[in-house]
């Protein structure tokens, strides 16, 4: 049954979110069905600055042209997925070039709608599901109580509690520093192992990129809270990203067309080396 | 100087001033932090005066070889927040001097920032791969 949608937002995916274009999209599926239609807006045009953020006179201007484009576009609302773009936004972009808009992350939009969501939630998902949670982010926005209590609204789903809580708020603030990630998922297995969890769920990006790896060679499932909802409201979908990183041969996963069609050199620069990137453990 | 730029860099600078001014040095937050443990150069450090040179840092001075390290190992874990008895809000305390050892307002760096510079061609590479030419026209 259609949904009259009562909200229109623009939704902010961020700029490596690119890797999991199935993810932008099932997002705004899953927001059409509760009743919000969501513009996706992302990439290097929409970027919050962190990427420059050593130099203020580079960042400042790539943030103060993403502020003012979300306000040309007219939404008062700009849903956030990322949580450097959320906290770039309230702590340096919009005290500084003003904002004609309310930011929200995307965790409290859906909870705000849970009892909408809840009805349309009707495949079940045989899952004990962990969380990969992280200690940042979860003081400015709780998203390690949301994101649990969406997803224990799946018909098969049981959510498994454990105190661990990995540096940082999300992977790739500590990915760069010697020992930390490994050291993370070592913790993440074995609290994984401890609560008897077959299913390891990723809220961010970073986190899913690197934690993808550790499906191999493992009896474990890992994936995004989004593929968990979508699945079970039925929305198809493949992880795309996990089947590359995971595969054998990346360059055959991707398939030949494809790798054409995007351009085969930067394919070979700026993919294969990351797909073929060893596990942190 | 554009609008923007002069912004940000007085929104850092007045931020910076004030939340130094602020901070009594007390070490709770230093103490929370999840990457203490995890970095061994500040394994042995007092967080007294581990704070002691963040304040300076943020005060436009050079800060002590403890405090720039901090401020370097700073992954926004937020734990400092909740634990300053001043409320203070500590984790931006954090975040500004962190960008402010990486030499973001136009200092020498004293500390190196990890940085992609083919940042924006890998994003769109895996965009090309990802979403439709559709998706790409409208959403990036």
């Amino acid at each position: 049954m259609a949904v009259t949608p009562d909200s229109s937002v623009t939704f902010w995916y961020g700029c490596n979110m690119t890797r999991h274009g199935e993810i932008v999209r099932l997002v705004t599926h899953i927001l059409e069905a509760v009743g919000v239609t969501a513009a996706p807006a992302g990439g290097p045009g929409y970027c919050c600055g962190s990427t420059q953020e050593a130099n203020a006179r580079i960042s400042a201007g790539m943030a103060a042209r993403t502020v003012e484009k979300f306000n040309q576009a007219g939404r008062d609302t700009v849903v956030t997925w990322c949580p450097s773009c959320h906290m770039n936004m309230d702590d340096l972009m919009a005290p500084v070039t003003e904002a004609a808009f309310e930011t929200q992350h995307i965790t409290q939009l859906l909870a705000a709608r849970a009892e909408r969501l809840r009805p349309l939630l009707t495949h079940e998902v045989p899952a004990r599901i962990l969380l990969h949670a992280h200690h940042g982010f979860h003081g400015r926005v709780p998203v390690n109580t949301d994101v649990p209590m969406l997803l224990g609204m799946i018909p098969g789903l049981t959510v498994r509690d454990h105190p661990l809580r990995v540096p940082g708020h999300m992977c790739s603030a500590i990915a760069p520093r010697p020992g930390v990630l490994a050291q993370a998922h070592r913790d993440t297995l074995a609290a994984m192992e401890e609560v008897g969890a077959d299913t390891l769920v990723t809220v961010f990006h970073s986190c899913h990129r690197e934690a993808v790896a550790l499906e191999r060679s493992r009896p474990i499932r890992v994936v995004n809270w989004i593929h968990l909802l979508a699945e079970a409201m039925g929305f198809a979908h493949t992880d795309e990203y996990k089947l590359w990183r995971n595969a054998e041969d990346p360059r055959a996963a991707v398939g030949t067309d494809r790798i054409t069609n995007s351009g085969d050199a930067a394919f070979e620069q700026l993919v294969e080396p990351e797909l073929r990137r060893a596990p942190t453990i | 100087m554009r609008d923007a730029e002069r912004g940000l860099i007085a929104h850092i600078r007045d931020n910076s001033a004030s939340l130094a001014a602020a901070c009594t040095a007390c070490g709770e937050c230093y103490r929370a932090c999840p990457m203490v443990p995890r970095t061994p150069a500040l394994t042995t450090s007092a967080p007294e005066a581990v704070m002691a040179g963040i304040r300076d840092i943020l005060r436009d001075d050079a800060g002590t070889a403890d405090a720039i390290a901090f401020a370097g190992a700073c992954v926004r874990s937020g734990e400092c927040t909740p634990a300053c008895p001043e409320k203070l809000d500590a984790a931006f305390l954090m975040r500004l001097a962190s960008l402010r050892v990486r030499g973001t307002l136009g200092d020498p760096p004293r500390v190196k920032t990890p940085h992609d510079p083919r940042w924006s061609a890998r994003v769109k590479a895996f965009a090309r791969l990802t979403m439709s030419e559709e998706e790409r026209t409208e959403w990036l």
